[in-house]
């Protein structure tokens, strides 16, 4: 299913490990963020499998879609229930219209209660045969997979969002502050916990944090509140995160953060991190903030999911083209996750794209 | 009985309330309104929901964002609380703009944006039937055969549960084509309004009201146009 319109000389792990040692690689890398959904049912399993099934079932969909797509893998070690860090009661997904797990009742719905809250014990969201088996899939080298794991733990204002719900959150941040404080303090210390816990379960050489941060955009706050509530412990954890070892964090600063962008570039990413950047910023804008970083991004999912194959393919051509342009190093990837359903045929114009437009 | 100069104060500082998001202040000045004789209809309209109006627009202009949309909201609430018993005593009622059904589709939870069009639409004079979140895709079909309502307004939060709108709009289409039917949303914009067989789209809770205005004079045209 390939299609090479000039012959490769490098794998998609040699492309990013290339982009990490600040070269450039011989073709612009696809990194697909979030793949999984669409991976399982590709596979011709359910959205809700990626939960349910052996965590070895969506590690060989993803892969496959991998080497299908000419995809980078980077296998991301799945949590017990998707959300719900903190407990309270989470749905997984019913039918094809639910993308993800999701939160039906807040473990916390008080000030008080939030204040009572204490950080859970990472371990309880990974079952051991989980851990088993990713640490199995360390060892497995493959020409796609520049890293040998991902782990969501850098999401502090998502995991905040995901205690007591986004809109006590937003209004807290005006009429508690001390509350939303203690929201994003929790967060912040479950994000150093779960990277130590990586950190001491499968080491730091290769392994990547990655952290998505839907909940700062500025569809929903402001950037003074972003400065106030999101950058003080977003610049923490990234700091004790790479004071641990890990040398890399994989950013999504998702949705419209156009006038966080001056407080982004206040957080260290590692030398060099990943930022990947959503379709309603502009690569050109977001890049002079992130100089020593890997710019990712930033196709959109829109278009992905209802375009034709044509519509994609001129896209994808757009983003490529802009990417290639910027200095700090472009992979490729989706303004925000791949959408599950996405029409097989628009995947593979995006894999045209890349090989008609792509080569450095 | 207030004097003009006083009525106007006070709906001045009832709309203050709101957009400053001071709820105790909206509760206050709308117990000075109905103690000193303002009009409560008055005080409702030209004060708190005028407030409201103007932090629309401050959240239009990316003055204000959700959490100063939120507060602003529960702000209006609590001095309509304290006006509505006068309202409904009065007998009066408010010249109704139109109605809508509201609800985020099936496989979604993501209801902020609906909960603030909800706010929009209600400041604006429109009857509501809020569906909620998660709704499946037969219910919004049977409400709106149910109360033929105007407009319905489906929101989405994700590429797979935006995949619902266009099933839910052929569906309500065929049982009523009298119906316009506007999605927004996150992962929506003008071009899939339009694949999906939408008659409008709204990018946000602040533009809404305004598109719904534009749908709701297209049909009456049509109506009116049909009737001679």
């Amino acid at each position: 299913m390939k299609m090479m319109t000039r012959k490769a000389t490098m794998t998609n792990k040699e492309r990013v490990e290339a982009l990490l040692r600040r070269e450039k690689p011989d073709r612009v890398p696809h990194w697909p963020f979030g793949p999984q959904g669409f991976a399982m049912i590709y596979a011709g399993f359910s959205i809700a499998d990626q939960y349910t099934k052996p965590p070895e079932v969506v590690y060989e969909a993803e892969k496959k879609a991998s080497q299908d797509f000419d995809w980078v893998f980077a296998p991301q070690v799945r949590t017990r229930r998707g959300r719900g860090e903190f407990g309270g009661e989470v749905k997984l997904p019913t039918n094809k219209y639910s993308q993800a797990a999701y939160v039906v009742k807040y473990p916390a719905e008080t000030p008080d209660e939030v204040m009572e809250l204490k950080v859970p014990d990472i371990k309880l969201r990974y079952t051991p045969e989980v851990i088993d088996f990713y640490k199995r899939a360390c060892q497995e080298e493959d020409g796609n997979k520049p890293f040998k794991i991902s782990f969501g733990g850098t999401s502090v204002i998502n995991t905040a969002g995901g205690i007591a719900g986004y809109d006590k959150l937003c209004k807290w941040m005006i009429q508690r502050p001390e509350v939303a404080h203690r929201l994003l303090r929790l967060a912040a210390d479950y994000s150093i916990a779960t990277a130590q816990y990586f950190k001491d379960t499968f080491g730091v050489e290769r392994v990547l944090p990655k952290g998505y941060t839907a909940g700062a955009s500025n569809q929903l706050i402001s950037p003074k509140h972003f400065e106030q509530f999101a950058l003080p412990y977003l610049k923490e954890v990234h700091q004790k995160v790479l004071a641990m070892g890990f040398k890399h964090l994989w950013v999504h600063p998702c949705g419209e953060h156009n006038l966080n962008l001056p407080y982004w570039q206040q957080i260290p990413m590692g030398d060099p991190g990943f930022v990947t950047i959503a379709n309603e910023v502009d690569l050109e804008t977001a890049a002079p903030y992130f100089p020593n970083d890997i710019i990712m991004g930033n196709l959109d999912t829109t278009v992905i999911q209802i375009g034709t194959p044509d519509e994609v393919y001129e896209a994808a051509r757009k983003v490529i083209e802009q990417g290639k342009r910027l200095p700090s190093g472009f992979i490729f990837s989706q303004a925000c996750g791949l959408p599950p359903m996405a029409p097989v045929d628009n995947m593979r114009a995006i894999t045209r794209a890349l090989n008609d437009f792509g080569w450095y | 009985m207030a004097t003009k100069e006083r009525t106007k104060e006070i709906l001045g500082e009832l709309g203050k309330s709101v957009y400053e998001f001071r709820e105790d202040d909206a509760v206050k000045w709308a117990k000075a309104a109905l103690k000193e004789g303002v009009d409560p209809f008055q005080a409702a309209l030209e004060g708190l929901a005028q407030g409201m109006i103007e932090t629309g627009e401050a959240y239009n202009r990316k003055e204000y964002f959700v959490p100063e949309m939120l507060m602003a909201a529960d702000a209006l609430y609590a001095g309509l609380g304290v006006l509505q018993p006068a309202i409904k005593a009065s007998g009066r009622k408010a010249k109704v703009a139109g109605s809508i059904i509201l609800g985020v589709v099936e496989g979604d939870v993501h209801d902020i944006g609906k909960n603030l069009l909800k706010v929009m639409f209600d400041v604006a004079g429109w009857t509501i039937y809020d569906l909620g979140k998660d709704v499946p895709i037969d219910k919004f079909v049977e409400e709106q055969l149910k109360t033929n309502a105007d407009i319905v307004g489906l929101s989405s939060f994700m590429t797979t549960s935006m995949l619902a709108m266009p099933v839910i709009i052929e569906k309500i289409h065929a049982k009523n084509p009298r119906a316009r039917i506007m999605v927004g949303g996150t992962p929506l914009n003008p071009v899939a309004a339009e694949k999906y067989g939408a008659d409008g789209y709204a990018k946000s809770a602040g533009t809404a009201v305004d598109e719904a205005m534009r749908l709701l004079e297209m049909l009456q045209k049509e109506e009116l146009g049909q009737a001679l």
